[in-house]
């Protein structure tokens, strides 16, 4: 019997041809962004699940907005780590990590070969416990023990060593001896940007720094015995770290630490500050996952749509069939059949077409991701089951209603009158609504999206970073004679100013306190501070709104003077930038925590956002601190480039032959930030497309078979003299109430969703209401164009012949 | 006649249709024995409720109110799902319109019937192929009903009709859409089934076609005016 369903599917997917094609293509598009969205999510979900007993591993963070607004740290102090491991009956075993600016260089040199690697990490000996990666040479038992050990990666190894076991090896980094002891392999998706691991030893910390309950500096890590509960052994932490108390203001720190599990990690930590770890965003998987489901709906619901508008075709043959003997449960059978392998023809195709993108979506989201059907069984059963499940969904309602004809009434003539036709009609009709109110929504969202990453692109920052080249120093000699060393950089010709400091935009900054005496008493205040150089403000064009920049002219200037931004214009209490001119700030220095620095403001900044638009502008302290200068800005002319970056060079080797120069430029620093959002916004415009192509796709072929349907009335209205237009007219009005009513229901969830998401960001675009409107009008002129075609091959053809057909 | 088994008997029978404002009375009390073995052709108007009366008899239907027996069993507000049942095991149709499935060929609309009764592969088609001998279309097994003439798509209609060997064969028009030729061939299939003792009623416009049945029942208005037997078929017997 099955093989008799299947050949009359067959052959009657052969017949209707168009709505054959119409389906399996839009039912092969849906499916295939919907394989491509679930490879993503499947990819984003797998990060950490490699690691052995990961279930068991947990990262520890600290919320301390009760102290800082807003502050969730991904550091902690190093006194976390050592309560955890001797306090908590629940923990097995402990890993602090050291926070560095884990994407700085730093200088390896093996023999004659000397290069930049990333990714240093300062680490307690248990690293390789806790995280269990797998050791391509040596191994990781006391890996870390001995101070002189390095533990580097696999791609580390290749890039310095080649293709040898390097285990037993000397290396230099940053001019300093260790031995490696074991290369990893970095295959496996790992939240950490770890490239070599040191032992903590190595990093040469004060012990009496180790001891600190304030010194949020430390990445931890925890892994409980077996079968303990996360829970309890937090609540018990809490108790510990509630009773420490802050030797600064002599009350108990405000903390609330947690710990998260590995698994969540990566996803979950949107918003959380320092942290460094790779980072997916659950947001974008779940808004991703919903598309995916709006594309198989719209797919599914064209199935349904055009089976049902062909079901009065299929009349005849429900009622032969009943008339000869068939039972309902036979020709709902029968006619799942068909829809299944409809479905099965759609699905091979997806695999097809997703197995040829993919490597497009693995270039773009930088992704490894595979798709082979033939070595992964469970793949297969998915692809299966796919198609049962979407062929059940599409085809069970047309197959119910189709099943449902009486053979009396469909027998007798070709116009089938009953209530189902009613029935069908209305469901239809919400099947189109829901369509596009999902099309209209993601053209909202996805527009919004545009603007919004426009914005973070185009934003005026407060500063100018084109043309800055941007490099961090290197060599004693260069620190030492750094001022040779920057007028020597400006002797050239496409040099038009550099600065030196730390604290540029994009790149790390300080957070520290600063005093204002106010009334005999001295109130702390939480800044940025920036250290700078008289050319910092020149070299990133900062706009003043009171007082003046820095300058060699004034002698104090240079230990005596500060300069703050508006935000810290209010935040410290000074009311108007031009009453806080002259007023004292106090700074503890680097050097000496005892001694304070004490100045004058003398200039006021308009805010500039040297963070990303995620973050708010900080209440931001700049002064002149010849002791961080660390980084150096170049700004150069927009004529030879080349020329300009071979002056840089030449004055470097000058100064630190040694070591090789690495740069980036600034504006593509602060490009990198939205990239994230970039994607965001491809793979929506993406994905909205393929929405609204599928949904026009349905549209169409419910065109055809109204068109269909209305010949004769069609014929009629033209001999009676109706034009073209007016046909056309009349066949559309129908559907375009519809998109009506779905922008009508589209719009409020759009700008709910948009708004929601919007709030992530400090600095964002107010959603203007025109693209709302122009959404509406999208879908609708979509629409008008999809049905028109049809209508206009209606009323063009011949009605003479449509007259005749009864 | 009175002492031959009945195939169908009703008694009353009516049936109304009942559309949004308009109530039609499509039968006003038929009652009619058919006995097994017996040609009976229904004449009248267009109309008269002849095509509402042959679904009810050939269980497509049911009746609003009224009897109606089939073999002597009760049927009248029976399910759809025993309906279906006996019409599987008993009846037989043939349409005006022909009524082939147009996405199968001539043998598999001719297996059709045997395949929802779960009849095995190899008696299906000694069966069907049996079927095709008797109608001439051998030939065309592998043909659609498209590829057909008229006249050979009936002959399929009839063959699919006839190949689960039903005691009662249902016809509504056979003959509507053929030319005289061809009409005059399906009606001489129809009386050589009726000679091998099935039962036939078949509704036709054309008193030609009604030459060839046993007797014929004339409706006007959903009910039967006169019943008159076929004096040239039955001449032997008169005599
Ligand atoms: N499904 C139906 N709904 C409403 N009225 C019907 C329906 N089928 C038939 N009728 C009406 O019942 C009467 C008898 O129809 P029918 O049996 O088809 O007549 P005939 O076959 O003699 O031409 C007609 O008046 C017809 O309009
Ligand atoms: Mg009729």
């Amino acid at each position: 019997m099955f093989r008799n369903y299947f050949k009359t599917a067959y052959r009657n997917l052969f017949r209707h041809k168009g709505f054959t094609v119409i389906n399996i293509a839009g039912l092969a598009l849906g499916l295939t962004a919907c394989l491509l969205i679930g490879l993503f999510v499947h990819d984003e979900l797998q990060y950490d699940k490699f690691l052995p007993e990961g279930e068991r591993v947990y990262r520890v963070y600290n919320d301390i907005s009760a102290q800082e607004a807003g502050s969730v740290l991904a550091v902690v102090p190093p006194m976390f780590g050592t309560t955890l491991e001797e306090s908590i009956p629940e923990v097995d075993k402990v890993v602090r990590i050291l926070m560095l600016q884990f994407d700085a260089n730093n200088l390896v040199e093996v023999g004659d070969k000397s290069i930049y690697e990333k990714g240093r990490f300062f680490a307690d000996p248990e690293f390789f416990e806790i995280f269990q990666l797998p050791f391509k040479y040596g191994s990781p038992e006391k890996a870390l023990d001995d101070p002189s050990s390095v533990v580097i990666s696999d791609a580390f190894s290749e890039r310095v060593f080649g293709d040898i076991d390097p285990v037993g090896k000397k290396v230099s980094l940053d001019k300093q001896p260790f031995i490696v002891r074991g290369v990893f392999s970095t295959t496996e998706r790992f939240h950490l940007p770890v490239n070599f691991v040191l032992p903590m030893a190595a990093a040469e910390l004060p012990a009496e720094r180790m001891k600190s309950w304030g010194w949020q500096q430390f990445y931890t890590y925890v892994k409980l015995k077996e079968g303990a509960d996360s829970q309890s052994a937090q609540a018990k932490f809490r108790g510990i770290v509630a009773k420490q108390i802050d030797e600064d203001t002599n009350q108990p720190y405000k903390y609330l630490p947690f710990l998260q599990p590995l698994n969540e990690v990566y996803l979950y930590s949107a918003g959380f500050k320092f942290d460094q770890s790779i980072k997916g965003n659950i947001t974008y998987v779940k808004a991703l996952s919903v598309i995916a489901i709006f594309i198989l709906l719209i797919a599914c619901f064209n199935f349904v749509n055009l089976a049902t508008a062909k079901s009065l075709q299929r009349a005849k043959e429900v009622g032969v069939r009943k008339a000869i003997g068939a039972s309902r449960s036979q020709l709902m059978l029968q006619f799942l059949s068909e829809t299944v392998l409809l479905t099965l023809i759609s699905v091979i195709f997806s695999a097809a077409l997703t197995s040829l993108l993919l490597p497009s979506l693995n270039a773009f989201t930088g992704k490894e991701m595979d798709f082979n059907v033939f070595t992964n069984p469970s793949l297969l059963l998915l692809l299966i089951g796919l198609t049962l499940v979407v062929g059940i969904l599409a085809g069970l309602y047309p197959a119910m209603v189709l099943s449902g004809f009486q053979p009396v009434k469909v027998l007798k003539s070709a116009v089938v009158v009953d209530s189902t036709v009613g029935r069908i009609q209305w469901l239809r009709h919400g099947l189109i609504v829901v369509q596009f109110a999902l099309s209209i929504f993601l053209i909202i969202s996805a527009s919004v999206v545009y603007k919004q990453v426009g914005y973070l692109h185009n934003k005026d920052l407060g500063f100018n970073r084109e043309q800055i080249m941007f490099f961090q120093m290197r060599g004693d000699n260069m620190f030492t004679n750094h001022e040779t060393f920057k007028s020597e950089l400006l002797k050239g010709a496409g040099i038009k100013d550099v600065s030196m400091g730390y604290g540029f935009p994009g790149d790390a900054t300080a957070g520290d306190g600063v005093i204002v005496p106010r009334n005999g008493e001295q109130v702390r205040h939480a800044t940025t501070l920036l250290m700078v150089d008289f050319n910092y403000i020149n070299t990133l064009d900062i706009k003043l709104v009171a007082g003046r920049p820095f300058s060699k002219d004034f002698k104090t200037d240079a230990d005596q003077a500060f300069m703050i931004n508006e935000t810290a214009v209010r935040e410290l209490g000074f009311e108007t930038p031009e009453k806080a001119l002259g007023q004292t700030l106090l700074w503890p220095t680097w050097d000496n925590q005892d001694s304070l620095r004490e100045g004058k403001i003398i200039g006021v900044v308009k805010d500039f956002h040297f963070k990303s638009l995620y973050d708010k502008v900080d209440p931001t302290v700049l002064q002149i601190y010849p002791g961080a200068y660390v980084k150096v800005a170049v700004k150069m002319d927009t004529e030879n480039v080349a020329g300009s970056i071979a002056h840089i060079q030449g004055v470097w080797d000058k100064f630190s032959p040694d070591y090789p120069m690495e740069y980036i430029f600034m504006d593509d620093n602060f490009e990198k930030m939205y990239k994230a959002e970039d994607k965001l916004k491809s793979l929506l415009t993406i994905f909205t497309a393929i929405a609204i192509f599928v949904a026009c796709l349905g549209l169409f072929g419910l065109a055809a078979y109204a068109a269909e349907r209305r010949k004769k009335e069609i014929g009629i209205r033209k001999v009676l003299g109706a034009e073209t237009s007016s046909i056309v007219m009349l066949l559309s009005k129908d559907f375009l109430k519809l998109v009506v009513v779905a922008a009508l229901i589209a719009f409020p969830v759009a700008w709910y969703a948009m708004q929601t998401w919007l709030q992530d960001f400090a600095y964002r675009i107010d959603i203007p209401v025109w693209i709302f409107l122009a959404a509406g009008i999208v879908a609708a002129l979509l629409a008008f164009v999809t049905i028109s075609v049809q209508a206009i091959k209606a009323a063009t053809s011949d009605p003479v012949r449509n007259l005749r057909v009864d | 006649m009175s002492n031959k088994e009945l195939i169908i008997e009703t008694e009353n029978l009516q049936k109304k249709y009942v559309t949004d404002t308009v109530e039609t009375t499509a039968l006003a009390g038929v009652s009619l024995r058919i006995a097994k073995g017996e040609f009976v052709a229904i004449m009248g108007p267009s109309g008269c409720g002849k095509s509402t009366l042959l679904n009810i008899l050939g269980l497509l239907d049911n009746p609003t109110s009224g009897s109606l027996r089939f073999s002597g069993q009760e049927i009248a507000g029976a399910s759809e799902r025993q309906r279906a049942k006996i019409r599987k095991q008993n009846l037989g149709f043939v349409f005006q319109s022909f009524n082939l499935i147009d996405e199968l060929t001539v043998e598999e609309n001719i297996g059709l019937p045997l395949a929802y009764l779960g009849v095995s592969k190899s008696e299906t088609e000694r069966r069907v192929t049996e079927a095709m001998e008797r109608m001439g279309i051998a030939h065309r097994r592998s043909h659609f009903p498209q590829q057909l003439s008229g006249g050979q798509q009936q002959r399929v209609a009839i063959a699919r009709a006839t190949v689960s060997n039903p005691s009662l064969i249902l016809a509504d028009e056979p003959t509507g859409n053929l030319d005289s030729v061809h009409g005059r061939e399906v009606m001489a299939l129809l009386s050589e089934l009726n000679e091998q003792g099935t039962t036939v009623v078949m509704v036709t416009h054309s008193p030609s076609d009604a030459e060839y049945a046993h007797r014929i029942v004339n409706l006007f208005d959903g009910q039967i005016v006169t019943e008159n037997m076929n004096i040239r078929k039955h001449a032997t017997e008169l005599l």
